[in-house]
Parts: C-alpha cells; sequence; structure tokens
C-alpha cells in the first residue's frame, strides 16, 4: 500500500474463521507498507479526507504519522469499534465510528491548500500558497500538521509523487519526461522521492502496487 | 490540424457558464449532466469551461486561476465592433475592470477585464486590413 497522507479505520475479517474481526486505525501515512492477504480475507475500510486526521487522533495526530493501532489497541482507542464484533461487517457500519461529534471544525486555509495542492499536482510552493492566503509558510505548515499530522510541504511531495507515479504507469511517457513534468529537478530527485514515499525506485516498478484513489470518493 | 478548443479550468461550469452569457452575450452549447464540462456557441473554435476537478481526474497538474492574485500568461479575445458597449455591460454584470477601451496606433480598439475566476479577456475591434 502506498501512503497518502490520510489515516484509515479498517477492519479486517476471515469468512473461513471465527475469530473475531481485527480492526485496524493508522496515522497520516508516508511510507509505504505491505499488506498480506490470506484466502477468505475481507477488509472494509473507510480512508478520512486528509484534513479530518485531527478528528480520529486529536491532539496525538502528529505523533501518529505512520503509526498503526491492531487488535485490542484499537478498540481501547475507538470504543465504538468493539461494537462491531457480532455484526455483520458492511462500510456503513464503519461510518458509525468516525468520531464526528468531537470532529474539530477545519480551517478553511487547509482546505484551499489541500485543494490547491491536488490541482497543481503538488507543484505549488508552500510559500506561494502561503501568501495566497496571507499567512506565513510557517504557519500553514503549522496548521496542515494539526489538522492532516503533516507538514504542507510533505503533503504536497506525496501528491506530487502519486501524480509522477501515474504519469509513468499510464501515461507511457520517458522516466526524464515524468521527472519533468512532475516538478522534479532531475531524475535523482525523482529517484529519492520514490524511495521515501514507495519503498522503490522508478525503474524497478512493483508489479502489485496498490495504489489510493485520492479524492474519489469522500467521506 | 486546426484549433478546435479553448478549455479552461474552473471551480464551477455552470455558473460560469451563466456569467459569460450575461457579461459577454455568448450563449451556451450545452452543460453536461454531470456539470463537470460545457460549451459556448463560439464557431469554429469553441470556448469550453471544465471542472478543475477533471484537471486531477486526467492527471494534469495546474494552476488554478485566481481573482485576488494575478491572471495567468494567457486570455482569449472577443471581438466586436461595439468595443464600448461590451465593455461597459462586462463590468456591469460582474466583471473587474483591468483596463477601459483605447485606440492602439493601428486603428483597433483593445479594452481588457477580468472574468469572476480571474481569467484575463479581452474585448476588441476586429484589427483592419492595410489598404
Amino acid at each position: 500500500m502506498l501512503p497518502d497522507g490520510r489515516c484509515d479505520i479498517i477492519v479486517r475479517k476471515n469468512i473461513h474463521r471465527s475469530d473475531p474481526a481485527i480492526p485496524v486505525i493508522t496515522g497520516p501515512s508516508t511510507r509505504a507498507y505491505t499488506v498480506n492477504y490470506e484466502k477468505g480475507d475481507q477488509w472494509h475500510g473507510i480512508r478520512l479526507r486528509p484534513e479530518h486526521g485531527a478528528a480520529l487522533w486529536r491532539h496525538g495526530l502528529v505523533d501518529a504519522v505512520d503509526s498503526v493501532l491492531r487488535g485490542q489497541a484499537a478498540k481501547a482507542f475507538l470504543p465504538a469499534l468493539a461494537a462491531l464484533d457480532d455484526e455483520p461487517m458492511s462500510v456503513h457500519q464503519l461510518e458509525r465510528v468516525i468520531p464526528t461529534p468531537a470532529r474539530p471544525t477545519v480551517d478553511h486555509r487547509v482546505m484551499w491548500a489541500i485543494d490547491n495542492l491536488h490541482m497543481s499536482g503538488g507543484r505549488l510552493r508552500v510559500e506561494h500558497l502561503a501568501q495566497r492566503l496571507s499567512c506565513t509558510a510557517r504557519h500553514l505548515n503549522r496548521l496542515c500538521r494539526q489538522n492532516i499530522g503533516l507538514s504542507a510541504k510533505t503533503y504536497a511531495q506525496l501528491v506530487q509523487f502519486h501524480r509522477t507515479l501515474r504519469l509513468i504507469t499510464e501515461s507511457d511517457i520517458s522516466l526524464a519526461a515524468a521527472a519533468f513534468e512532475g516538478g522534479y529537478a532531475d531524475q535523482a530527485h525523482l529517484t529519492r522521492s520514490f524511495r521515501r514515499f514507495g519503498g522503490f525506485v522508478p525503474s524497478e516498478m512493483p508489479w502489485e502496487l496498490s495504489l489510493p484513489t485520492l479524492f474519489q470518493i469522500q467521506v | 490540424m486546426k484549433l478546435g478548443y479553448t478549455i479552461i479550468y474552473v471551480a464551477d461550469v455552470p455558473a460560469t457558464i451563466k456569467f459569460y452569457e450575461k457579461a459577454f452575450g455568448v450563449q451556451r452549447r450545452f452543460i453536461h449532466d454531470s456539470k463537470l464540462y460545457g460549451e459556448m456557441e463560439t464557431g469554429d473554435t469553441i470556448l469550453a469551461f471544465a471542472d478543475l476537478d477533471v484537471s486531477e481526474m486526467n492527471g494534469l497538474a495546474i494552476v488554478p486561476n485566481d481573482p485576488r492574485g494575478p491572471a495567468a500568461a494567457w486570455e482569449i479575445c472577443f471581438v466586436t465592433e461595439q468595443v464600448g458597449e461590451a465593455y461597459e455591460r462586462a463590468i456591469l454584470k460582474g466583471c473587474t475592470p483591468v483596463a477601459a477601451p483605447s485606440e492602439k496606433p493601428w486603428g483597433q480598439i483593445v479594452s481588457y477585464v477580468r472574468d469572476l475566476n480571474g481569467c484575463l479577456v479581452e474585448i476588441a475591434s476586429p484589427v483592419r486590413a492595410a489598404t
């Protein structure tokens, strides 16, 4: 699974076994991880919009980056998950566990910055975004950390990574051309970014990549 | 090959089309049911609007137009014999004035406004062939 800076609430259940479902809660992700499947596995999950990470993790959001809570730890963190043990699993049931009552009001500047980073493929500089929002880059980074768990710069780099990955896998252009259009200084810069966020180099793409579909479904 | 379309990515396709009908007197050709794309009746070269989200779906990276910032480095130009009237109408219907009509040394009347999305729109008279 490739990271996209968002938090997930996932429940894993194997239909061939009577074990209770295993809940998994992730913090904002910036590193790729491997998921091992077994025959009969069913996964139901909700991927939160990036700015809603704070609703889940509250003040622990920044420390939750790249962390995962499984099983009892997840239930202890979000007790509503325990109530799902005896019910047949569905995404609609998972929606109920999202901590909406305490959802903080998201600063409109964070949402504007996220939208503009997605539209620009992560290529707009944080300083430029901050200037448009009449605040400093430092303040915008802090707002993003409070709501997403990541700085605006890190989130921009994730968006840039995903768009360039898509250019390479779908657009049939050379690595050098993808690096240029993706906004990387050169191919070495592209390679460093792919190592950091994907754990692989662009010339040796793993075939079983799972690409998160950013902003296709809004929760 | 010929220039077939000018497509501008905007936050709200129906609102932009409505605005262009009022401000510049061009009629809509259609708006897709999804509200993500629409075209104007502008002759052989079609002026079209697509939702900003479409750019991301198509794998493009763009800098969204912003009425509060400087305009992007391109413009569209409407040509009319009545530049003054068209300019006044555009301002009256919500365009931001940039340059009132003035005559260029080559005899053309030229004016500039910015639309609801901050895009630069020129309203000018036809360029007369040299005699």
